[in-house]
């Protein structure tokens, strides 16, 4: 007969440590998931009332994670030093009249009574100390057998690994964190110093305050359009605000010349993207090709461009983008040589140069946010907001319905 | 998916309670509140029904330790009735048994408990 009821124990106690199993792989929250685990062990051995603790080295005290039988014991943590620690034995679970003459017993007298502990088993997984499980009387008032205790070990190995590897999720998830944070610090350093440099490249040219600013914002519009990654269209931005620091070397009376260049100086001028490209090389962005957009804005699709005389199919869209956007902006702003051109008169010499200076895809495009900033579809308008409001909203409409409804055929 | 539930019959000094389903996780507690929630209104003798109960596994087993402790430190009786094979091995494996008074069906147990007024 007792054989019978030591096979049923055993099959009971096997398929407990099934639900252990269970319970601590699955995708509970760790709180909830630790308390059933808890469940299991009280189960197992029919105690009414028990804790789980998770070890704080920080505060060298053992903190309340689950509970169950016990009433108004929310906060009560049992205070450890390293040299308790040091004298348990691993998962080992001790009666507590074999730690009563203790100082750990002594140091959280009041907290054992509250927490009616009968046995305390210290958590270790491999050599760290990461908590503790405390069980009051058994149903039987019976003491664990040695058998029973085996079982208990097993059962606290389990337990301890289970802390023990989320502990170590939540202190990677901290760092993770932490690393974030650090990351979003260093990238708005970084575009901060970026902006610096182009309000330093604009400060040169009196005409062109804040040329670059509008540029990286053109660029950024007609990404979006087009529907690029955040990351690429971060990397465009970036290449709008950085694509004539060439010009820090042109002398400040070529730039802001008043009449006609001569031969010599539009040499000169035309030294900048390369020059752009040199000193921006040097740099290893986190975006890709932005030393491409900012060397190659001044090509053109005919190959009439320079520094490289580049053809439609060897530019990218990147590079037709800021092509575009660069020299919209000239367009839409006064020019030591000339005066801007009115936003109608800008759009019609686009129009113009289609497929000699400008490509008809990234152009078509740039008329259509356009369209939609004027109706009002954009919520945040990257265009818009730079130019002249003198305009007549008629005229413009009808005009960019002329030239998207040609280009569309 | 909770596949547990509780159906409550509360008299003037006797609860019958009936759970249905699994007992084998955390949602299984709401049979513990329950039997506290009339032990505390001062309910003394609680009936627990198992003919729609199925399986209890370990959590479950936790659950029936705390009912038992709660009803003793109440000063209640508990009464389990229509339990088939399984549970009673499990409940008399665990000790859970010698707490409680066992009876074939829910009628049998009232029909003594009226008695025994």
């Amino acid at each position: 007969m007792k054989g019978k009821w030591d096979l049923k124990r055993l099959i009971f106690n096997m398929s407990a440590l099934v639900d252990l199993g269970q319970e601590v792989t699955s995708s509970k929250v760790f709180r909830e998931k630790m308390k059933a685990a808890l469940y299991v062990v009280t189960g197992m051995f029919s105690v009414p009332k028990a804790a789980l603790f998770v070890n704080n080295s920080n505060r060298r005290s053992l903190e309340l994670l689950a509970y169950k039988g016990l009433r108004e014991i929310d906060g009560t943590d049992i205070h450890i030093k390293s040299r308790h620690i040091k004298a348990f034995n691993k998962n080992k679970p001790y009666k507590i009249n074999e730690i009563k003459n203790k100082s750990f017993y002594e140091n959280n007298n009041s907290a054992f009574k509250k927490l009616q502990i009968k046995t305390f088993i210290p958590l270790f997984a491999k050599d760290e100390f990461v908590g503790a499980i405390t069980l009051g009387q058994r149903l039987s008032r019976k003491s664990y057998r040695k058998s029973e205790k085996d079982v208990l070990k097993v059962v606290a190995n389990q337990m301890a690994i289970t802390l023990h590897n989320s502990t170590l999720f939540k202190k990677l998830s901290n760092k993770v964190a932490e690393n974030k944070g650090l990351y979003e610090n260093m990238r708005h350093i970084y575009h901060d110093t970026i902006q610096a440099f182009a309000a330093a490249i604009d400060a040169k040219d009196v005409y062109t305050k804040n040329h670059s600013y509008r540029v990286a914002r053109y660029a950024v519009a007609i990404a979006r359009e087009l529907r690029w990654k955040e990351r690429d269209i971060e990397g465009i931005y970036v290449a709008g605000l950085l694509h004539d620091i060439g010009k820090i070397i042109i002398d400040k009376g070529v730039i802001n010349k008043g009449g006609k260049l001569n031969l010599m100086e539009i040499i000169e001028i035309k030294k900048h993207p390369q020059v752009s490209y040199d000193i921006l090389s040097k740099i290893k962005f986190p975006w890709k090709d932005v030393v491409d957009f900012v060397r190659h804005h001044h090509e053109r699709i005919d190959g009439k461009g320079y520094p490289d005389s580049l053809v439609e199919t060897e530019l990218s869209d990147g590079v037709k983008i800021l092509a575009l956007a660069d020299a919209f902006d000239a367009m839409t702003t006064d020019r030591p040589y000339r005066e801007k051109l009115s936003l109608s008169e800008a759009l019609k010499e686009v129009k113009k140069c289609l497929g000699t200076q400008f490509d008809s895809k990234i152009s078509n495009v740039f008329f259509r946010v356009l369209q939609k900033e004027i109706k009002g579809d954009n919520k945040e308008p990257q265009i818009l907001l730079h130019l002249d409001k003198d305009f007549d909203i008629t005229i413009i409409t009808t005009l960019l319905e002329g030239i998207t409804a040609e280009l569309s055929v | 998916m909770n596949n547990f539930s509780i159906s409550v019959k509360p008299g003037n000094d006797i609860v019958v309670i009936m759970p249905k389903g699994y007992v084998n996780d955390l949602g299984a507690e709401s049979l513990e509140h329950a039997c506290e929630k009339y032990l505390a209104k001062g309910l003394k003798k609680i009936i627990i029904n198992f003919s729609e109960m199925q399986f209890i596994n370990s959590i479950g087993a936790s659950v029936f330790t705390g009912i038992v402790q709660k009803t003793l430190e109440y000063g209640g009786r508990l009464y389990f009735t229509n339990m088939k094979k399984t549970h009673c091995d499990v409940f008399e494996m665990l000790g859970i048994i010698k707490h409680v008074n066992v009876f074939k069906d829910e009628r049998e147990a009232l029909n003594l408990l009226k008695d025994s007024k």
